[in-house]
């Protein structure tokens, strides 16, 4: 079994770093996840790959606070995470708008949990709703949305936090093919653009690779980080890059980890 | 949007759908007309007994009598109307206060659970002589009363409203480090509106229900009096112009209450959503351009 | 965490965390209501003592009795009204929905009926069917009647196109549609319907005593209350709260059996009865 710790030259650069981390529910009798430990660079682009059941989920939520882990430790930008914090900002498989308010007013929603938005506050919704392509549509309401433009309003909420740490949960999990594969074109190019960490949860193998530096690969009962493949792929990435032979050594490597489960 | 306004309606469309319209209504009428017609003739040849089952022109003169010629339905028309919007005012506070409390507080929940499972399977109008005994006659009785039977629906749908709260947004929330007040300002009470709402309505009708029957037990004044006393007098006739104007009454209430729904929980509406949203575009937009 | 094993053990426990609590809060305030009136602080007159409306609890259903016969005509009255009311609440909502245009002409009259408070009749509906059970029978069928027709047509007329061309491309006919798919569809919200027609139906016999009558739990709780008997009138209301209780808990148990797919233990155990027949037959 290779060590699933990412070979790390500075210390420095980590901002996310899990030791010995594990998650047991229900009194002990679930093991949601064990003894996970990774060290994540500034900047990269995480992909967490697995079978339903294998604790992604679990592992994000971990990170992002909202839960505690049962065992071992998890720092980010050096402090341990204890609770739901500003350095982090969260994406889920719904795009969990509300239905009351107009698109910008939910990019503004983080903003005003904080405090009363200012002027410039609203200019950086504004201009989020732009790089998300939704300028015609800041003052439509969910329901007069799609569910791909409801997601980019959700990507757009993400981003309006100025958090450097993005946790997105399967973010496109439930739109269609090719909803999904122009959003993760887009989602690269501005996680890039914005230069910051993400975490994405995903049960698609060939997404997982095309969009990270890393893909975790992670296997089921108990939930366990199996191996940490490493995605020497050049960026940007056109969506040919996907029938290459690189592209497809690295796929049969994932499925190979979680076939031998 | 502004495409479907671009695209006229072809007129030979319009016309056939307005003529199958208007046949309709015209058929709808005839039905109605042939039944009141029945009704006035069946009475004039004694196959019903007009003093109990009052014929339709009857009823028409008693409307013009109590509206116009004697003008007596008006003082009581105001004297149910006043209480039952009060009491309606007071038991929506109730209700809607009361059960975001218990939808908040687990505890208060759990204990106060048996005393709700009773209250609702009793007929909560059975306390009216109760309340008329204990408060006496006039106004704050009856006003206890409506409270009384107003209060429950909603309660019982904002605590559902508060309780059901999905849990993706919550977490939404949590990761966001929102405070429990912010939970409750910016996502409990908003996506409880529209359940909020139908409570009201079931409300405003329990409401005029228990104005009804608290005047019918003390038969001082009100709708409800006059019929009753209409009915004791054989005067059927009027009995049911203020029974129809009941009817009247009840379908204002209900597009009343729709048109409240339309503005306070817009979102739900196409029309609704399309307001708000221009109104939120100037509001936004205007100082930048003016 | 308690242990789960034993039953006995687990009534136990349950008896104490979930059971006692409550009769503990139940006896503290009851005993407060006592104090409170025993010291003045809430005049006796309209609040009576808890003791005393224990006592006028043992007189009515016990040393006396009076209460059962009023408790059974109420009860009756709710019952047939209920009845009457459901009955023509469904034929009309299954006429509707197999008819567009008995539909279309039916609807208006129901909307003119739902949006007249039914409790308006009530004087009327007594000088046309007396001072006896009938009318009180009449008012509780009238006002029970518009919940259960609009649950149950909405429940009928509801579309899911899927399972509609599912049926479409098995060559069902209609009458099979309506037997295998539509009625079942409709089952949930018919039984929404009857439940709220049910408690409707109980107000209209009560609202009708009180306006005239000899007998029925309406006509006894208006005598105590104008005696300003408060517990005499109290204890009679806890039999409206039992009559209340009785319906709702049967309608319950109804719903519960014959929609049994909405609940995990009742799917359960209609899925294991269905097993047993299955082999019985093989």
């Amino acid at each position: 079994m290779p060590d699933p710790t990412i070979a790390q030259s500075s210390t420095h650069d980590i901002v996310v770093s899990g030791q010995g981390v594990g998650k047991t529910f229900a009194d002990g009798s679930v093991i949601a996840l064990q003894d996970a430990h990774f060290n994540i660079k500034r900047g990269s682009f995480v992909s967490l790959v697995g079978p339903s059941g294998c604790g992604k989920s679990t592992l994000l939520r971990l990170i992002s606070g909202l839960i505690p882990p049962t065992s071992g430790e998890i720092a980010v930008h050096g402090t341990p995470v204890t609770g739901p914090r500003a350095d982090i900002s969260m994406m889920f498989q719904k795009a969990t708008l509300l239905d009351w308010r107009t698109a910008i007013e939910n990019v503004l929603l983080p903003t005003e949990i904080n405090g009363t938005p200012t002027k410039a506050d609203k200019n950086r919704a504004f201009d989020l709703l732009k790089l998300v392509g939704l300028e015609d549509f800041a003052f439509s309401f969910p329901a007069q949305l799609s569910g791909g433009m409801q997601q980019r309003v959700a990507l757009a909420r993400l981003l309006q936090t100025g958090a450097d740490i993005l946790l997105l949960d399967e973010p496109f999990g439930a739109l269609d093919e090719f909803t999904r594969e122009h959003l993760n074109l887009e989602l690269m190019r501005i996680v890039q653009e914005v230069g910051a960490t993400a975490f994405f949860v995903t049960h698609n193998i060939a997404e997982a690779i095309f969009l990270a530096d890393q893909v975790v690969v992670m296997t089921s009962r108990p939930g366990r980080m199996a191996k940490i493949v490493d995605v020497d792929l050049e960026r940007p990435r056109p969506l040919s890059i996907q029938t290459s032979v690189e592209f497809n050594k690295l796929v049969e490597d994932v499925r190979e980890t979680l076939g031998e489960m | 949007m502004a495409v479907q306004d671009a695209i006229p309606a072809p007129q030979a469309v319009e016309d056939t759908a307005g003529t199958v319209r208007r046949k309709r209504i015209l058929r709808h009428a005839g039905i109605f007309l042939t039944l009141i017609l029945m009704w006035e003739f069946g009475s004039r040849i004694g196959w019903l007994d007009p003093l109990f089952y009052p014929r339709p022109s009857n009823i028409m003169r008693s409307f013009w009598l109590i509206y116009f010629q004697n003008g007596n339905v008006w003082y009581h028309l105001y004297a149910t109307m006043s209480l039952v919007f009060l009491g309606w005012i007071g038991g929506s506070i109730l209700g809607i206060g009361l059960g975001s409390l218990v939808g908040f507080n687990s505890v208060l929940r759990r204990f106060l659970k048996p005393y709700v499972i009773v209250l609702e399977a009793t007929p909560r109008i059975a306390v009216a002589p109760l309340l008329i005994a204990a408060l006496g006659f006039g106004a704050s009785s009856k006003i206890a009363i409506i409270v009384l039977v107003c209060f429950f629906a909603p309660f019982i749908n904002t605590l559902s409203g508060v309780m059901n709260v999905d849990e993706d947004r919550l977490e939404l929330f949590r990761s966001m480090r929102a405070s429990k007040m912010q939970v409750l300002r910016k996502l409990v009470l908003p996506d409880a509106v529209p359940i909020i709402m139908a409570g009201e309505r079931l409300a405003l009708t329990a409401a005029l229900s228990g104005a009804l029957v608290a005047e019918f037990i003390q038969r001082d004044e009100g709708i409800g009096s006059l019929i009753l006393v209409y009915t004791r007098n054989l005067n059927m006739a009027s009995a049911f112009a203020c029974i129809f104007t009941l009817t009247i009454l009840g379908f204002l209430i209900f597009k009343g209450m729709e048109k409240i729904d339309f503005y306070v929980a817009f979102w739900k509406y196409e029309g609704g959503r399309e307001r708000v949203s221009a109104k939120r575009r100037a509001a936004m937009e205007g100082p930048d351009h003016a | 965490m308690h242990n789960k094993n034993s039953p006995a053990t687990f009534w136990v426990f349950e008896f104490i965390f979930r059971v006692l609590p409550h009769l503990v809060l139940f006896a503290v305030l009851i005993w407060l209501w006592e104090l409170a009136v025993g010291t003045g602080f809430i005049t006796s007159i309209i609040i009576p003592r808890p003791s005393k409306i224990g006592g006028a609890i043992v007189e009515l259903y016990i040393t006396e009795g009076t209460i059962y016969r009023h408790f059974f005509i109420t009860l009756t009255e709710a019952v047939v009204g209920f009845l009457i009311g459901a009955t023509i609440a469904i034929s009309l909502a299954v006429s509707s929905s197999l008819s567009e245009t008995f539909k279309r002409y039916v609807i208006p009259y129901a909307i003119v009926l739902n949006v007249t408070p039914g409790i308006a009749l009530t004087p009327v509906i007594i000088a046309w069917f007396g001072y006896g059970m009938g009318s009180k029978i009449a008012l509780a069928a009238i006002i029970s009647f518009f919940p259960i027709f609009v649950n149950t047509l909405t429940g009928l007329v509801q579309v899911d196109e899927d399972r509609e061309e599912l049926f479409q491309s098995l060559g069902a006919t209609n009458y099979q549609v309506f037997r295998k798919f539509r009625v079942p569809a409709a089952l949930p919200l018919m039984f929404a319907g009857l439940k709220i027609g049910l408690t409707t139906a109980l107000i209209g016999a009560v609202v009708a005593e009180f306006a005239q009558a000899t007998d029925g739990v309406g006509v006894l709780m208006s005598r105590f209350s104008f005696q300003l008997n408060m517990a005499a009138s109290l204890a009679t209301l806890m039999s409206m709260t039992t009559i209340g209780l009785i319906l709702f808990y049967t309608m319950e148990f109804l719903d519960d059996r014959i929609v049994f797919w909405r609940r995990e233990n009742r799917r359960a155990a209609a899925s294991r009865a269905r097993a047993r027949a299955w082999k019985n037959q093989l």
